[in-house]
């Protein structure tokens, strides 16, 4: 076989240099890596810098002077409105944990292992939320189940039933938060029911078990860390959320953690910016530590519950004739916590006004639309939204599906330091996140240049959002075998090359996948926006924020509808060709 | 084709040692085996040939193309110009089997029609030349193993490394796949390391195997030495099936050894015994027991016993015998079931005993 033997011509293995000498192109490469990684660790990690200076700072860092003192935590420590809020903020969190594992837990196991009637339906509505703006569900929550709101002022009216919680109070807004956390824990805990072994349960059975027997032995306690895990989550989250305080907790002066914040900064006059600084420390440690906690106790795994379970074929336990009484309930819950304010969304944006004493199909109109089309900085605020999910969501996919190559599948030497730095951003608040950038700014470009244009929110939504898209973009590098580069490696391809040519193109779906998230994420992002917004830079998320926050009215849910219909029409046609399953 | 050395060629992760300072010499053009149970360092060994795993030191070199020398030289696996077939064959699913053949030529730009001419000629080597248009996931697996050894051929690679080829494939097909391959590598010529946990598959494809324990070498030979001479234990355990004894040596007679076995009256008369050793262990493959369905040996037999039947099995091609040997039990094989009367007679030939010393 001389043919065969014969060495095509030409074709000396690519670039063997001198046998002994480190090739360019692996020099090269490594240069690379280090250019990324430090491009990374400055976006990511160095605006914290920042902020901790800006805490120990006399004066706002944009100015000169000042030096270091320790006056901002003095007085933070020494405001009883502060640990005022801290209480708030801790029984808030506390409540809205509570209710959300109740509902989730038994959701999970209610719509995934027995047959009750419509739990497809069920789970669909359940996730909703999660998916949604979260500020145009508290819109349509206002609209609704408020004091004055459609719903409760007719049932005081007609019947004898009355909504039995004050939006207003904290028991109120914990309701409303139940609403998006619930379907968190739901998640994650079905995402551990579909992957328990149904051989466990069959074991059970065989041991005498019946199926409600098996089911609530074996399946229910294997939930436990699930449970822990999304729990904690959800604990963290609240304890940091601006939007829904700002909304609900207003007109009662409740006052959280974040709109403690939030107060000092944007009607404190001057703005105690040092105070605010402190307390975004305080806040970035409090969620940190708890956000770490939870990473020791349930381990990496967790973190990518974005793929959902293998819908296999789970034998469901027969609820018998429980099954309809059951379904009617769940059908109750889901009505109050998603469906009514989803409608009550929709109905305030076509009525000129919303009340039981007049039928609404009396009231309808368009007008509010053309209010909100007719207003310069509502429209401004579309397409600048628009413009950074579009491109922010195109670069940040890039820059995540890079950095995971590179810590994932490289021999770079601080790999394991990349994976920690894209995950880091889920521990900031999105109000931390935003101060960070705020202040990196203001040391770094003096002049305003970069802060003023919409890179600069551009950039803090994409460092936010680096998580989620990481969570969806990881587990798809993950299932593509690492001998496909290897094979690419020892055909004579270089690092990069395979790269390209094989994990990237292999991951191109996940890719799809993951710019469908963070273009929805980024669409509707507000806390990072609240520092870093100038006039000629309004976003969606934000302009929403400050108008729910201020007024009520058609123009404001017609504002809402808006944002609903760009988030469910890009998810839509995501689900259609990409297969994007949108609960992340 | 260059030969390949390696040189005290040393890797652990962490407290794990992997290799101990590894020498092999793998001759131009000869089908050389790594074998051993998994762990013994085989793959590591194969990945640092290949340049996916950067050993901790040592020294391997194609001919006297050194590629990787303790710190100063580490050539990426791109520029070491080797062919890998791995376990999971990798072909790239997004790829047709022309295009997958095709791209290690691409990477070394070579011309368009050239290139054609190459994927065909290799294709055609491995039978698949008719499938070139498919994708991978419309092959089966034994087409796929194809796939990935023509790419592996195609540039042509100095050295062919192949990382246990055939587990993913079923015993039918797997046999087949052996002798194809065998006759294929002898055809090309193509110095080629093979990884393999199979000792079967060691035994009747190889020109020579190492056996590997705990990244060490145990024994490099032809698969006759490595069946029939045994280095130690393990490699007589680990080959092929063998009966190991426990036993002592007899002092006081001359010519041959004896070794007394625990239970047994008579001692058993053996080989030379190695050294002095006072312990020893006795290692005799079943195929080499001779069994007397008769129950009388012919003249001038050594070492005959009467030994109790525990248990018996049939499979297929021949029949297997548990028997009681003293406090010990041996497996012996027939190729006819024997009329046994729960006893059965055998004769141990001195020459089927490989005596070690114990411990």
């Amino acid at each position: 076989m001389t043919l065969t033997t014969a060495p095509v011509p030409g074709s000396t293995a690519p670039g063997t240099g001198p046998a002994g000498r480190p090739g360019r192109s692996s020099a090269r490469t490594t240069a690379s890596h280090y250019l990324i990684w430090v491009v990374t660790l400055v976006l990511v990690v160095g605006p914290v810098v920042p902020i901790v200076l800006a805490s120990l700072w006399s004066t706002p860092l944009y100015r000169s002077g000042g030096h270091v003192t320790l006056d901002n935590y003095r007085d933070l420590l020494t405001d009883p409105a502060w640990w005022g809020a801290v209480g708030n903020s801790l029984a808030f969190a506390g409540l809205t944990t509570v209710l959300s594992v109740l509902f989730g837990v038994g959701a999970a196991v209610l719509l995934t292992r027995t047959n009750i009637p419509w739990r497809r339906l069920f789970a669909g509505v359940l996730v909703l939320p999660v998916v949604l703006p979260g500020l145009v569900l508290i819109v349509g929550w206002m609209a609704m189940w408020a004091p004055s709101g459609f719903v409760s002022s007719w049932l005081t009216v007609n019947t004898v039933l009355a909504f039995p919680i004050d939006l207003y109070t904290m028991p109120g807004m914990a309701l409303v938060a139940t609403s998006v956390a619930a379907p968190v824990v739901f998640l994650f805990c079905r995402t551990t029911v579909l992957a328990v072994d149904s051989s466990l349960e069959d074991a059970a059975r065989s041991a005498g078990a019946g199926p409600l027997r098996a089911l609530v032995s074996v399946t229910v306690p294997l939930l436990r860390p699930a449970v822990l895990n999304s729990a904690l989550l959800v604990f963290a989250v609240s304890f940091e959320v601006l939007g829904l305080p700002l909304i609900l907790g207003f007109s009662n002066d409740i006052t959280l953690v974040s709109t403690y914040l939030y107060d000092n900064w944007i009607n404190a006059s001057p703005p105690r910016q040092g105070l605010v600084s402190a307390g975004a420390v305080f806040l970035l440690a409090c969620v940190s530590g708890l956000l770490v906690v939870r990473n020791r106790l349930v381990g990496d795994a967790a973190r990518y519950t974005t793929v959902t379970g293998k819908a296999t074929a789970k034998r469901v336990v027969d609820l018998g004739p429980a099954g309809w009484p059951l379904a009617a309930l769940v059908a109750a819950v889901l009505g109050v916590l998603v469906v009514v304010p989803l409608v009550g969304v929709v109905m305030t944006a076509f009525t000129t006004i919303l009340t039981p004493l007049i039928a609404p199909w009396s009231v309808l109109t368009m007008e509010n639309f053309g209010a909100v089309f007719a207003n310069p900085i509502w429209v401004e605020s579309i397409r600048n939204s628009l413009l950074i999910a579009t491109v922010g969501g195109l670069l940040t996919t890039l820059a995540i599906a890079v950095v995971s190559v590179v810590a994932h599948r490289s021999d770079f030497r601080f790999r394991g330091s990349l994976q920690q730095a894209v995950l880091w951003p889920r521990m900031m608040p999105g109000l931390v996140t935003g101060m960070a950038f705020f202040w990196a700014f203001a040391i770094l470009d003096p002049g305003g240049a970069l802060r003023s244009s919409l890179w600069a929110l551009g950039l803090a939504f994409a460092v936010r959002s680096l998580a989620l898209g990481y969570g969806v973009f990881y587990p798809a590098l993950a299932a593509i075998g690492q001998d496909l580069d290897r094979a690419a490696r020892t055909s004579g391809a270089t690092w990069w090359q395979a790269t390209v040519t094989v994990s990237l193109r292999l991951t191109a779906p996940a890719m799809g996948a993951c710019f469908v998230l963070l273009f929805v994420s980024m669409l509707n992002d507000a806390d990072p926006a609240v520092f870093l917004v100038t006039d000629r830079t309004p976003v969606m998320g934000l302009t929403m924020l400050q108008l729910a926050a201020t007024s009520t009215g058609g123009a404001v849910a017609a504002f809402g509808v808006v944002q609903m219909l760009i988030t469910v029409v890009v998810l839509g046609a995501g689900r259609l060709f990409l297969g994007v399953r949108a609960h992340a | 084709m260059p030969d390949l050395t390696l040189t005290k060629v040393a890797k652990s992760f962490g407290d794990n040692t992997v290799l101990h300072e590894l020498d092999l010499h793998v001759r131009d053009g000869e089908l050389f085996t790594l074998l051993g149970p998994s762990g013994c360092g085989k793959s590591t060994t194969l990945w640092s040939i290949a340049g996916l795993h950067s050993p901790d030191g040592g020294m391997i070199a194609f001919g006297d193309r050194v590629v990787f020398d303790g710190g100063k030289v580490d050539l990426p696996p791109e520029r070491r110009n080797c062919g890998v077939v791995f376990q999971s064959y990798a072909v790239w699913p997004h790829l047709t089997v022309h295009d997958n053949v095709a791209y290690p030529l691409k990477l070394r730009k070579v011309g368009r029609r050239e290139r054609a001419a190459r994927v065909h000629e290799v294709l055609e080597l491995v039978e698949l030349d008719h499938l070139a248009g498919r994708h991978p996931h419309e092959l089966s697996g034994g087409q796929q193993q194809r796939v990935a050894l023509a790419r592996a051929l195609a540039h042509p690679p100095d050295l062919l490394l192949l990382d246990e080829p055939f587990s993913n494939l079923d015993a039918k097909l797997r046999e087949r796949a052996r002798l194809w391959l065998r006759r294929l590598q002898q055809r090309i010529g193509v110095t080629t390391v093979f990884v393999t946990h199979d000792q079967d598959e060691a035994l009747s494809m190889s020109d020579r195997i190492v056996v590997m324990d705990q990244g060490r070498v145990r024994q490099i030979g032809t698969p006759e030495e490595i069946y029939q001479q045994p280095a130690d234990l393990f490699v007589a355990d680990f080959v092929g099936t063998v009966n190991v004894l426990g036993g002592r040596v007899v002092p006081g007679r001359d010519g041959v050894a004896h070794i007394s076995l625990d239970g047994l009256g008579d001692p058993i008369a053996v080989p030379a015994v190695p050294g002095a050793a006072d312990e020893v262990r006795l290692a005799v493959r079943p195929e080499q027991i001779v069994v007397h369905p008769t129950g009388v040996a012919g003249p001038g037999a050594v070492n005959v016993v009467t030994t109790q039947v525990l248990s018996q099995a049939f499979l297929g091609d021949h029949y297997r015998y548990v028997v009681g040997l003293g406090t010990a039990e041996l497996v012996v094989r027939t190729a006819a079931p024997v009329d046994h009367d729960a006893e059965l007679t055998l004769e141990l030939p001195p020459a089927a005993f490989r005596v070690f010393p114990a411990g």
